[in-house]
């Protein structure tokens, strides 16, 4: 894995059919830059924020049930003290905040971000993976056998680095 | 408007012949121009100006207290609790547009959602500080969260006021991050576009080192649906329990079941027409007719058209109940409603909101920009009518003839209100100057067709 070939094509049905030959080629390891997303797969950060979400609406709950039953007890015009539908709301609010920052925050650690410099940054290409060329990064041994594999889907760049 | 064709209604979300290049270049050209747009300083001066008022208005509220507000008994809740809800309803208007028509995969939410989020952003922040300048003394406001207090007291969880204490404080923070997250990719392509140094650092520390790896796509668009579908019923909630701030106090006029679904409708109508407010001269100033066309003007005309039935229905009902209800001091709060001194804001809202929003049924009403920017205006206005009906001319019959009064704004209150309309666009300009004002990542979507047709 001593060679970095990073190979950007035009549309996203390009970079498509040549990452389907990349993979039954077995050539190396790869990783797409694309402006949009292309492949789908799924993720543990809506589990995460499903979890944070239960937990922060259980200790919202809990919190106000423990004030007005133990900590400070108010008689509001003989209501119960634990008046418990009146402890909703804010145990909704606490829910979705709790869940909102679970996914916002779980979001950069399931991605390893922030990370302002990637060896990828190195190909001059990679400047416009944001913009409009998908790209696909590719780590190998063989880069010739790569390029093989390659020139059947006709890429508008190849660039080329030791790894 | 350089070889554009005016809008129509039946145009696609994207006019054809757009393409992914294009669409990035112009998009990112606006913030990473060297010298501002000439009329951006025409329009950001005023506003400036207009914050600065905020500024001095709060100073002077801070040295000599809420008394310089026209506020007093009866009416103890005047234009800081009312423009907070009018704020709180623009605000929560840009959320509707931005998650709950995302869920629904409408095709126009992509051009338009990023203006709509700043309007959130910028309406709540405009709203958050009115509940913290009317407490009498707001430097004790942190009296409201949970603390472990030395004196052992705790806040009145039963309270509807502080149910909306935790709800805005949600709702401020919940929009800042989703705002965040959702131009995380746009901020790489800045970064990847800018030229000079200094703007590379700042797009791409912003950025997070965002690169549209496989990896981040797939957490990215996870995450960001699931926050869509939480900020959806959000949204909801927190208008609700404005309206229970009313709705909870056995106060004529406002001890209504109906007022957090009215309050909903308010919001409906009233973020519908401020976006309408800021798309229309926003496409035609940044040459962006191309991406929000006429498609966009006709579904947020419609959007606006069906929320004024909602706000109708909801003020037949508001007269029906009074009617309805065997309360005497209910219907003496309805009739000085309708007829009595502040009469003229409750026609006003009914007009505003309802009469003049009808026009709209006809499709060559809503091509006309000029008018819908002018029955926009109006619904705003209008809007702010209503909750100056709901909060003033309620207060102002209680029970007791003997505890009547008539309320009136003071200077202080107009110039803190102008103040925040000046916070507001201050706000906006900011964002049009610095950041992307198309979510380019998913106009890129339906510019670049993910499966070409077999």
């Amino acid at each position: 894995m001593n060679t970095g070939l990073f190979v950007a094509f035009a549309t996203p049905q390009a970079l498509d059919s040549a990452l389907r030959s990349l993979r039954a080629a077995r050539v190396g390891t790869i990783e797409t830059f694309t402006p949009t997303p292309v492949e789908t797969g799924t993720s543990i950060v809506p589990v995460l924020v499903l979890v944070g979400g239960v937990l922060g609406a259980i200790a919202g709950f809990l919190l106000q049930s423990y004030a007005d039953m133990s900590a400070y007890p108010l008689d509001i015009g003989g209501r119960p003290f634990f008046s418990w539908p009146a402890f909703v709301p804010i145990a909704f609010e606490n829910g979705v905040l709790a869940a909102i920052l679970t996914g916002f925050f779980g979001y950069f650690v399931a991605t390893r971000l922030p990370r302002l410099y990637q060896p990828v940054d190195e190909y001059e290409t990679m400047r416009r993976a944001m913009r409009d060329l998908w790209c696909v990064a590719i780590r190998t041994d063989e880069p010739e056998r790569a390029r093989q594999v390659l020139d059947a889907h006709a890429p508008a760049r190849i660039e080329e680095l030791p790894a | 408007m350089s070889g554009i064709p005016a809008p129509h209604a039946f145009d696609p979300v994207v006019l054809p012949g757009s393409n992914n290049q294009d669409l990035t270049d112009q998009v990112c050209a606006i913030p990473l121009r060297r010298r501002a747009f000439f009329w951006w300083w025409v329009a950001i001066t005023p506003f400036a100006v207009l914050t600065g008022v905020l500024i001095v208005g709060i100073l002077y509220l801070f040295y000599a207290g809420v008394g310089i507000w026209g506020i007093d008994w009866p009416v103890a809740w005047g234009m800081a609790i009312l423009s907070y809800v009018w704020w709180i309803a623009i605000a929560s208007g840009g959320t509707f547009i931005s998650a709950l028509f995302y869920l629904t995969r409408s095709e126009w939410r992509s051009s338009v959602n990023r203006i709509a989020e700043s309007m959130t952003l910028f309406g709540a922040a405009c709203a958050g500080i009115y509940p913290i300048l009317h407490l009498g003394r707001p430097w004790l406001f942190y009296w409201l969260l949970p603390y472990p207090a030395t004196m052992h007291t705790w806040p009145q969880f039963r309270s509807p006021l502080l149910w909306d204490f935790f709800a805005i404080l949600t709702y401020v923070t919940s929009s800042v991050l989703f705002w965040y997250l959702g131009l995380l990719p746009d901020l790489a392509t800045m970064r990847d576009h800018a030229q000079t140094r200094g703007k590379q650092v700042v797009y791409g520390v912003l950025a997070m080192g965002f690169r549209g790896s496989s990896t981040q796509w797939r957490h990215f668009k996870a995450t960001y649906a699931v926050l869509a579908a939480i900020m959806a019923p959000l949204v909801c909630s927190v208008h609700s329990i404005v309206g229970l701030d009313f709705a909870g106090a056995a106060t004529v006029g406002w001890h209504s079941t109906q007022f957090p679904p009215f309050f909903i409708f308010g919001a409906f109508l009233s973020g519908f027409a401020t976006v309408l407010l800021l798309v229309i001269p926003l496409r035609r100033l940044l040459r962006l007719e191309r991406y929000i066309t006429g498609r966009h003007i006709d579904v947020l005309c419609r959007l606006m058209l069906t929320s004024s039935l909602f706000v109708g229905y909801a003020y037949i009902m508001d007269a029906f109940q009074a009617f309805y209800g065997s309360d005497h001091a209910e219907l003496v709060e309805f009739t000085e409603k309708v007829w009595g001194y502040y009469s003229g804001i409750y026609w006003s809202t009914i007009v505003f909101n309802v009469l003049v929003p009808q026009l709209l049924w006809f499709r060559r009403v809503r091509m006309r920009q000029v008018v819908v920017l002018l029955i926009s205006f109006g619904i705003i206005v209008g809007m702010w009518c209503e909750r100056y009906t709901i909060v003033v001319v309620s207060l102002h019959r209680p029970r007791l003839p003997s505890a009547w009064g008539v309320y009136h704004a003071t200077i202080w209150d107009w110039l803190t209100l102008a103040g925040t309309v000046g916070l507001f666009f201050t706000g906006i300009l900011l964002v049009v100057r610095l950041l992307p004002v198309i979510s380019m990542f998913e106009l890129r979507e339906l510019v670049v067709p993910r499966r070409t047709p077999p």
